[in-house]
């Protein structure tokens, strides 16, 4: 199999409090793949290490099958839960800045926007500061923001709390749209509907530990009810599950 | 562009770009310049008023002789003080010099009617004393006495001459090193404390506006708040190259057009060549020294290279604790229990600079000028003086030590205060990441 991410053994420690333990988890390249698990599970902190945002006190992750290096940050795309702009830094400067950081040049990252801002039909923002948009037109930039280096992987942590319902829709079209162009997409969620609806893998992960992990068809056959396999929407919703598998713990 | 030059960039381009910034880096100057006209001016004004005093003289030998100058008038009188006091129109003040003055010289008072001033006081008891100095005298009987002392007579001016380690001697103003060195003191604890909390704001701006994870997905946190750093010192030098642009030319101006060319000429000769001597040739010796020390180039270009250092070494040893506070908390109102410990250190420096400005060479200015967290105000402050060569040297080594082991430490409790939302982290708290693995 190819896979894109793999996470192996990872253990993290903040002081007494152990955040992830002994997790591994390998990431199919081309896969929609949910993290899931409740609130201080150690989803993020897993995806600050796929990030390079913090580093395992031990085991390792791998990028395209070697050790992840400085530079393969720039393949990454990252919507973190904890997301903000430049509140006095006009739109366009902004997009230009965390390109460049991504390591685009000036030249092709104002290419690239323009194309975005038109999809977008937003070209009229280009000079307005952040702190004039609203928040959903904010949530837009945003986004052009964490793809605007063509990623080929996409990290999005729970990217549908906090966004309206048509940014939500919007987000979600994208997402399937880049899949569609050969980007994996990794995100994190509570929303178990927006799981069955766009997943192909998932991992469960509950009180630092991953507890279950595969294809959504692995996860049902495990949890579901085997006789209804070939209706799999009739088997149990992924909510069942999660609340089975964490309640077991 | 690498990474932390984008970063760098721009920090300086939204700072310079702003219009607060242009409006300081112009109007600072200009006040300052304002400023020293409007005290030239309460000066002049000062001396425009004239005092009269009336004498009631009942010795006979002191009114007669009292010569009034610009500002007191003396004006003998046969009225009381009584008389005097119902009726005063101009007068202000009373002066009572008893019949006795000759062998009691404490038999004289003052009455005024309006505040008096040590000034006035002592310039009318110097009078007095010469009149009866020279009474006194007279009663020797000396031959051609008036001759004599107008002979004796003698005003000293005194010229400074600073030795320094290469022998060469080289005059100087203490009256200029002092005001260079409280203008260049305060300078340095104002930018380092201004710049030092602008890093702070905008690492809590950063992480108030949730901007953060996303610029660390790209770049170390390191390298994040070095960058920050960098980018507002280049902001503090440009201000700061501007100012000295601004008052140099300002200054070289009301050199050029209120100084009398005599005197110019001399100063620019002391400039030159550093030559003893020259200054002896005119009354007024301490403006010539003061203008030969300003023109100096390597006089004032040498404090303007010391500053500079000393203000990046304590710049970057503060801002880095300023950044490592900004991480911890969530808004400025949580930083300030956090920004004492901070400030402590930069207001006792504050203190020290004022100690080394009157006695550049006592042990407390040394010891200040040599210790990292004091050093930038008080050896600036020294430096007008004339600072040993490894006493500077030393210093600089030591605060650039320093600054090395506190940007690394505030990296460490940086990268994880900025992941740290909600509650206020306590001190041990803040010393306790500094040991996280990265």
């Amino acid at each position: 199999m190819d896979y894109i991410i793999q996470a192996e053994h990872v253990v993290k420690q903040y002081g007494a409090f152990r955040a992830l333990d002994d997790v591994s988890v390998n990431i199919p390249r081309g896969s929609v793949y949910g993290l899931l698990g409740p609130n201080g599970a150690g989803k993020t902190t897993l995806i600050r290490i796929i990030n390079r945002i913090t580093a395992p006190d031990s085991g390792r992750i791998l990028f395209d099958g070697h050790d992840i290096q400085p530079s393969d940050v720039e393949l990454i795309g990252y919507l973190p839960e904890e997301r903000g702009l430049y509140k006095k830094m006009k739109v366009g400067d902004q997009v230009l800045y965390f390109a460049q950081l991504k390591g685009l040049t000036k030249a092709e990252a104002t290419r690239r926007a323009k194309d975005w801002f038109v999809r977008f039909g937003i070209e009229s923002w280009w000079g307005k500061k952040v702190e004039e948009l609203s928040k959903g037109m904010a949530q837009k930039v945003q986004f052009i923001t964490t793809v605007l280096h063509e990623p080929r992987l996409l990290i999005f942590d729970e990217p549908f709390s906090g966004f309206d319902p048509l940014n939500a829709q919007l987000l979600k079209d994208e997402m399937l749209r880049l899949r569609d162009q050969g980007a994996t997409i990794i995100f994190s969620t509570h929303n178990m509907a927006s799981v069955e609806e766009i997943c192909t893998h998932i991992t469960l992960i509950n009180k630092a530990r991953n507890i279950l992990s595969g294809s959504l068809d692995e996860v049902r056959a495990e949890f579901g009810a085997v006789e209804v396999r070939e209706v799999v929407k009739m088997g149990k919703s992924m909510n069942d599950i999660f609340i089975e598998a964490v309640g077991n713990e | 562009m690498s990474k932390i030059s984008i970063i760098i960039a721009r920090e300086f381009n939204e700072r310079v770009r702003k219009r607060s910034f242009l409006i300081t880096t112009i109007l600072t100057p200009l006040l300052m310049v304002g400023l020293i006209g409007a005290m030239i001016a309460m000066m002049t004004m000062r001396s425009g008023e004239v005092k009269h005093i009336e004498v009631i003289d009942s010795s006979g030998v002191v009114a007669s002789r009292l010569e009034s100058t610009g500002t007191i008038q003396y004006e003998p009188t046969q009225r009381t003080l009584e008389e005097i006091n119902t009726s005063h129109p101009d007068t202000w003040g009373v002066l009572v010099v008893g019949a006795d003055v000759m062998t009691n010289s404490s038999n004289v008072q003052l009455y005024t009617y309006s505040s008096s001033t040590l000034e006035t006081e002592m310039s009318i008891a110097g009078d007095i004393e010469q009149i009866v100095e020279a009474e006194k005298l007279k009663g020797y009987d000396i031959e051609n006495l008036p001759q004599i002392l107008d002979e004796v007579r003698t005003n000293v001016s005194l010229t400074a001459y600073k030795i320094d380690d290469s022998g060469s001697q080289k005059e100087s103003s203490s009256a200029l090193a002092m005001g260079l060195a409280y203008v260049l003191g305060i300078l340095m604890y104002m930018f380092v404390l201004l710049y030092g909390v602008q890093v702070m704001n905008g690492v809590i701006e950063e992480k108030n506006s949730k901007v953060l994870e996303v610029v660390v997905s790209s770049v170390r946190p390191f390298q994040l708040m070095m960058g920050k750093i960098v980018g507002i010192a280049l902001v503090a030098v440009t201000q700061f190259i501007i100012w000295v642009a601004i008052l140099g030319i300002a200054g070289a101006a009301m050199i050029q057009f209120m100084v009398p060319s005599d005197v110019l000429a001399l100063a620019q000769a002391g400039a030159g060549a550093g030559m003893p001597g020259a200054v002896g040739m005119t009354d007024n010796a301490e403006l010539v020294t003061v203008l030969s020390n300003v023109m100096d180039f390597s006089y004032i270009g040498k404090m303007l290279v010391v500053f500079l250092i000393f203000f990046v070494g304590g710049y970057l040893l503060y801002a880095g604790m300023f950044a490592a506070v900004g991480s911890a908390v969530d808004n400025v109102q949580d930083a300030q229990q956090f920004q004492m410990p901070i400030t402590l250190p930069l207001v006792l420096g504050l203190i020290g600079m004022i100690n080394a400005m009157q006695d550049p060479t006592s042990s407390m200015a040394f010891w200040l000028s040599i210790i990292p967290f004091t050093s930038p105000m008080v050896m600036v402050a020294r430096i007008p003086y004339g600072v040993p060569g490894w006493e500077l040297a030393l210093s600089i080594v030591l605060l650039v030590a320093t600054f090395i082991v506190m940007v690394w430490l505030a990296g460490k409790i940086y990268r994880v205060g900025i992941f740290m939302y909600g509650k206020k982290p306590t001190f041990s708290e803040l010393i306790k990441w500094i040991s996280y693995k990265s």
